[in-house]
């Protein structure tokens, strides 16, 4: 198993009852900052991701928002970089997850391509791409695109990217959006003809069978709780691969999960409860429904499916109030000492097939000392028992960068 | 002046090169007028039975916005060519000769008016309802705020007195609780299939082109209009030479709901002078 470091780059000192006056994204206030403060909120996600590949996770992940308090990161691939280089530097062999720069929303997608190649160079060829349509208001109320048109422009500027990245030769590129008369990037990826691709989703039927259509990974996030939408998003995934004569290896699937270990159960409540709360309520849940969706995001047909919808409701409508109690019982975070979380952890993962983990380990308040105490804990009690789960199977994991693949020596000699 | 509710029939037309299938609302009798909708979609409602007793009402329906034809909209890319569609759409139902008078709401007020400046000879008369089209940065049109915010939000921007009847009406759900999904997801649709030329700003160069109108052309906003705000009645009728503005006092953007009996009026009058 494969076991990554996600970070979102919130800003760490949302004033209280933020999520009571405020939406998180778009409108969100830019008054309530103190700029020495955003720029340590920011400082603290770079440093944590890379105390993670000190630690020994097999790869750090960051992601694309914009106009939000909750994820401070307009453009993952400068994020990304910075780590990269300094990794390299090191010697640390870590994978380079962006999940990534949103197609859909971007006006500018050959920027992307050359982003991505250069972040592969720059990492020796451990960029794992990943390919978003965005979120509907990045896409549409901060891009400002319409919506009805988001996952036509996310085709066609997938296919234009990977065009770029492993076409020879100068192309012209007559598109629907793009129009270019010789399409010719430096550098061009050192994995050829392309990093493997990971395609962060909501698990709709349309998406899943591009996926393994493509032989691409399907990354689902766990905002909803494993437990809840999770379980129907797996099973429709896996009963898609068997029709479609796809096998069963678990590296197709990545899963993002929200954890916080601590040394016991009731120290672990203790120190990350209130960050959890306030994470929960003033990020995800301060925004707007309507924002998700704008209309003509999502076909009628899913909007229909969506309201006429029966069975567990997930924790997302609810993240406004959120309390700690609902957020651990729905597992949207795995909380507790090391045995309480490898425990829980095991377990949905060997279910559901997961081969590829991101944990989260940074949310909202939560200062760079908690954090790093989480991400240390984690590296040293968790991490080893998750990393053998898929070994007895055997499975090959085409999905992950070759030269990522050895595995770190920090991470073999353990601290466990 | 109250109207009995008239017959309405459905038609098609085949357009675009036989790529559309352009539905159309027809009622009434007497010679054409064509009338185009806001961004929700058509809505049979009392001005049209009004409009149906003097003349055979034409209410294309916005690509996509027909029920069981979402993907009608993919046909169309820009409007520029939804405008070819519809100045196609005229020619299929074979009102090309007579000129029809042509009136339009809000987003249908845009694509009228540009039909109209596009095709200086392909309307008679044209009736302008708070259309959108211009955009003027000390009045901004919140079109985004509208479309994203949230639903009970929406009457604010749209009537004065959102508890009329007619406000009601215009945002009633169905009676049938199993119909109100499919009804929703219809409505939300609607809108992302007219904002595919409307977003985030409905400026399409239109204040470029409005001088070429050269038929008379009846302006009718409501002076509390807090969607496309009352200051852009004077920008349409500056540009377009002999037109007529009329603003209507305690009235908001849906003038026929708001002031039903002045909307009427205001409209009548023109249509029949």
């Amino acid at each position: 198993m494969k076991v990554s470091l996600f970070e979102q780059v919130p800003y760490r000192y949302l004033p209280e009852g933020f999520e009571n006056q405020y939406n998180s994204v778009v409108t969100a206030p830019y008054q309530v900052v103190e700029p020495a403060r955003m720029t340590e909120s920011i400082v603290s996600a770079y440093a944590e991701l890379l105390c993670g590949a000190r630690a020994g996770f097999d790869g750090i992940g960051v992601t694309e928002h914009s106009q939000s308090s909750y994820d401070i990161s307009p453009n993952p691939t400068l994020l990304a970089s910075a780590v990269a280089c300094a990794a390299q530097a090191e010697g640390l062999g870590v994978a380079i997850t962006v999940l990534g720069r949103s197609l859909g929303k971007t006006r500018e997608p050959l920027k992307i391509a050359e982003e991505y190649a250069l972040l592969d160079c720059i990492s020796g060829g451990r960029l794992i791409a990943g390919f978003p349509v965005g979120l509907s208001y990045d896409a549409n109320l901060n891009a400002a695109l319409p919506a009805i048109e988001t996952r036509d422009r996310y085709r066609e500027h997938r296919d234009l990217i990977l065009k770029a990245w492993s076409e020879p030769r100068p192309f012209a590129w007559n598109g629907r959006f793009e129009k270019y008369g010789q399409v010719n990037i430096w550098p061009r990826p050192v994995q050829q003809p392309h990093p493997p691709i990971w395609i962060p989703g909501t698990g709709s039927p349309g998406t899943l069978r591009d996926i393994l259509q493509r032989d691409y990974v399907f990354v689902y996030l766990s905002w909803d709780g494993p437990k809840l939408t999770g379980r129907q998003v797996f099973d429709r995934y896996w009963d898609l691969a068997e029709e479609m004569g796809r096998d069963r290896n678990p590296y197709r699937l990545a899963f993002l999960q929200v954890v916080a270990v601590a040394e016991t159960d009731e120290r672990a409540e203790k120190e990350y409860a209130p960050h959890l709360e306030a994470h929960y309520r003033s990020g995800l849940g301060s925004i707007p429904h309507t924002a998700m969706a704008v209309p003509g995001y999502a076909e009628p047909a899913a909007i229909e499916g969506m309201l006429r919808r029966t069975g567990p409701a997930g924790m997302l409508s609810r993240m406004k109030t959120a309390t700690y109690a609902e957020i651990v019982e729905s597992q949207v975070a795995i909380v507790g000492s090391p045995d309480t979380v490898a425990s829980q952890i095991e377990a949905f993962v060997r279910e559901f097939r997961i081969g590829n983990l991101l944990v989260m380990l940074q949310n909202g308040s939560m200062p760079r000392e908690l954090t790093e105490k989480n991400i240390s804990l984690f590296a040293a009690e968790v991490l080893p028992r998750l990393r053998p789960i898929w070994d007895e199977e055997g499975w090959e994991n085409p999905w992950w960068p070759a030269a990522a693949s050895a595995v770190p020596e920090a991470a073999a000699g353990g601290k466990a | 002046m109250t109207a009995g509710a008239v017959a309405v029939r459905d038609e098609t037309v085949e357009v675009w090169d036989s790529r559309l299938r352009l539905h159309v609302k027809i009622a009434g009798d007497g010679p054409p007028l064509l009338y185009f909708h806001p961004l929700p979609g058509l809505a049979w409602q009392p001005l049209l039975d009004q409009l149906a007793r003097r003349y055979t009402v034409y209410a294309p329906e916005h690509p996509g916005t027909s029920p069981g034809d979402p993907q009608a909209i993919r046909e169309v890319r820009t409007f520029g060519e939804l405008l070819l569609v519809y100045e196609e759409a005229v020619g299929r139902l074979g009102l090309g000769v007579e000129r029809p008078v042509a009136l339009g709401q809000s987003f249908g007020g845009m694509v009228a008016a540009d039909l109209a400046a596009t095709f200086p000879r392909l309307f008679s008369r044209l009736v302008l309802l708070s259309p959108m089209g211009l955009w003027r940065d000390d009045a901004p049109i919140p079109l985004m705020e509208m479309v994203s915010g949230s639903p009970e939000d929406a009457p604010k921007y749209l009537f004065a007195h959102p508890e009329s009847d007619a406000a009601r009406t215009a945002r009633a759900l169905p009676a049938d609780p199993e119909q109100i999904p499919t009804a929703i997801a219809q409505s939300t649709w609607n809108v992302g299939c007219t904002t595919k030329f409307a977003w985030p700003i409905a400026d399409h160069g239109l204040d470029r082109r409005l001088h070429r109108i050269a038929v008379p052309v009846l302006i009718v906003w409501g002076r509390e209009d807090a969607f496309v705000p009352v200051a852009y009645a004077k920008e349409f009728g500056s540009r377009i030479a002999g037109s007529r503005v009329e603003v209507i006092d305690d009235c908001g953007h849906v003038v026929q709901a708001d002031q039903p009996a002045r909307s009427w009026a205001a409209i009548s009058g023109f249509l029949a002078g």
